[in-house]
């Protein structure tokens, strides 16, 4: 076990995003004194990425509302920043960190935010790079931001979270978007049909055009864009296509090192991973959920900055487990989304209010009446509310939920069990 | 210069209940907590979000986009990602009413 570093210890962090920030921030304000190096691949200081695809995108957010270390905060706090610098091998028994120009350090405890990376398709060789986009980092987004002041029509390839969250956007600027979706429902990994299904209606309302269940044969430059070939044989035309398809955990320097994997960097409750001297946290990570009663990897904003909290906390020596419900959030068309614990696992939605106009809170149960979680609609107060019974293990009764007359800090609960 | 400016009635709030306001234009969120009035001004120091929407409990109000929390006595931050402190205003109560003093 990692004893309480002494101040001639030193910690090292891989990863520039997030949750490599909370990790050095919070061995700081912990109390560790030892030497704390941070290593980014990106050339960019450490930032929150959900502006990415929303205010960032759109041109109303600014770099700084998104960052969350900067040189005054790092030389404060002495956190060595050692950006755009991919690490390129660690050594377990040296205790060594590499990077690709050939700096290192050697580590006595190690944290692994690396992350994740966009996803990408095969084919994608013919069309010029400039028509083609992911939406994963700061550049990313620029990137995408000055190609849609010139587009007319955006493909989307992918109907989660990133492509409906740009779609949202490109709408704003009048962009005609097409969204083309394999699957035969929008969001369908995490999401239940009652979801999907209003998020569909809502896109069209916003002059969108869907196409679910439809996978992609082909894609080829023309003379002014992209098409794409649909397994069905339709053909669309865009000037830019986004990929919006999910991102692969970036494990690559973790399977080097012979680390445990499970689509993704296998962690305790505490962020520790087989190697004790070794944590890992945030969307590269999986860890032990006590709510949804199984292993996930989880891709949010909330994980990334509280399971590296707790991770740094545990390598001080802190007790602390990482027993959140899950929670993220969606901006669209101006409304605010919020979704907690796993409500993809939902087979019955007990509606409180109007979610379907905008107004409202589904909650998910299951076969056996167990509370499962909940998708919000410009209604966070009625999922704080819910979120709290969940955590004491409770769950409203469905008809109380469903009654908006009762209001939601009064609603009468059971103990959240199955009811058969 | 400061001033005091009529805000609420006192029974206009329970315990552990907030309330959005707007005074002179300026937005404040008016608590109360066993009894006593307190006021913040009513945007998280992290995002753009009303903590007059947010949750209440233990003392903290906890913003509702984000789930930073702000000690609601101090306006001092008390949990990622909020680390700037929201700025408290002083609150009296005269009779049934409370007032609110603002730098205007």
């Amino acid at each position: 076990m990692t004893a309480m570093p002494e101040s001639e210890t030193t910690c090292v962090v891989v990863g520039g995003g997030q949750a490599a920030a909370w990790i050095a921030r919070t061995l700081r304000t912990e109390g560790f004194a030892g030497r704390l190096v941070l290593i980014g691949e990106e050339p960019h200081w450490p930032y929150e990425r959900p502006a990415l695809s929303k205010a960032f995108l759109q041109g109303t957010g600014s770099v700084e509302a998104i960052t969350l270390l900067n040189a005054t905060l790092a030389a404060e706090a002495r956190i060595e920043c050692w950006l755009g610098q991919p690490v390129t091998s660690v050594d377990r028994e040296a205790r060594v960190v590499t990077t690709a120009d050939g700096r290192s350090v050697a580590y006595d405890t190690l944290f692994l935010a690396t992350g994740g990376r966009a996803r990408r398709l095969p084919g994608l060789d013919s069309v010029p790079a400039e028509r083609v986009h992911t939406l994963r980092t700061l550049t990313d987004s620029e990137r995408l931001r000055g190609a849609l002041a010139g587009a007319k029509r955006l493909l989307v390839l992918g109907g989660g979270w990133i492509g409906l969250e740009v779609t949202a956007t490109a709408r704003g600027f009048g962009v005609e978007v097409t969204v083309v979706e394999v699957a035969p429902r929008l969001c369908a990994r995490t999401m239940p049909p009652v979801v999907s299904d209003w998020l569909h209606t809502l896109h069209e309302s916003h002059g969108v055009r869907m196409v679910t269940g439809v996978g992609v044969a082909g894609i080829a430059a023309t003379a002014g864009g992209v098409a794409v070939t649909l397994a069905d044989g339709g053909r669309l035309e865009a000037d830019q296509l986004l990929l919006g398809i999910g991102i692969e955990p970036e494990v690559g320097l973790a399977a080097a090192m012979g680390l445990a994997l499970d689509d993704g960097i296998v962690v305790d409750a505490q962020g520790r991973t087989s190697d004790p001297r070794i944590f890992a946290a945030g969307d590269v990570a999986r860890h032990p959920n006590a709510f949804a009663g199984a292993s996930l990897r989880l891709e949010s904003w909330a994980n990334a900055q509280n399971q590296a909290i707790v991770a740094a906390r545990a390598a001080l020596g802190g007790t602390g487990v990482y027993a959140d419900i899950p929670w993220f959030w969606s901006d669209q068309y101006g409304m605010n989304m919020q979704m907690l614990g796993v409500p993809g696992l939902g087979t019955r939605a007990v509606a409180r209010g109007r979610p379907e106009a905008g107004n409202g809170c589904w909650l998910m149960l299951d076969d056996t009446g167990v509370a499962v979680g909940a998708v919000a609609v410009n209604a966070t107060r009625d999922l704080r509310v819910l979120r709290k019974l969940l955590e004491n293990g409770r769950a409203p009764l469905p008809d109380a939920w469903a009654d908006t007359a009762t209001p939601v800090q009064r609603l009468p609960s059971r103990p959240n069990v199955r009811m058969d | 210069m400061t001033e005091w400016h009529d805000a609420a009635a006192t029974d206009a709030l329970g315990d552990d209940e907030v309330m959005g306001l707007s005074i002179a234009g300026v937005p404040v969120a008016l608590f109360r907590q066993e009894g006593a009035f307190f006021a913040l001004h009513d945007l998280c120091s992290h995002g753009a979000a009303r903590l007059s929407d947010g949750f209440v409990e233990n003392g903290c109000v906890e913003c509702p986009l984000h789930q930073g929390l702000v000690d609601i006595r101090s306006g001092a931050p008390c949990s990622a990602p909020i680390t700037e402190p929201v700025r408290s205003y002083p609150v009296r109560v005269v009779g049934d009413r409370v007032e609110i003093a603002l730098d205007l």
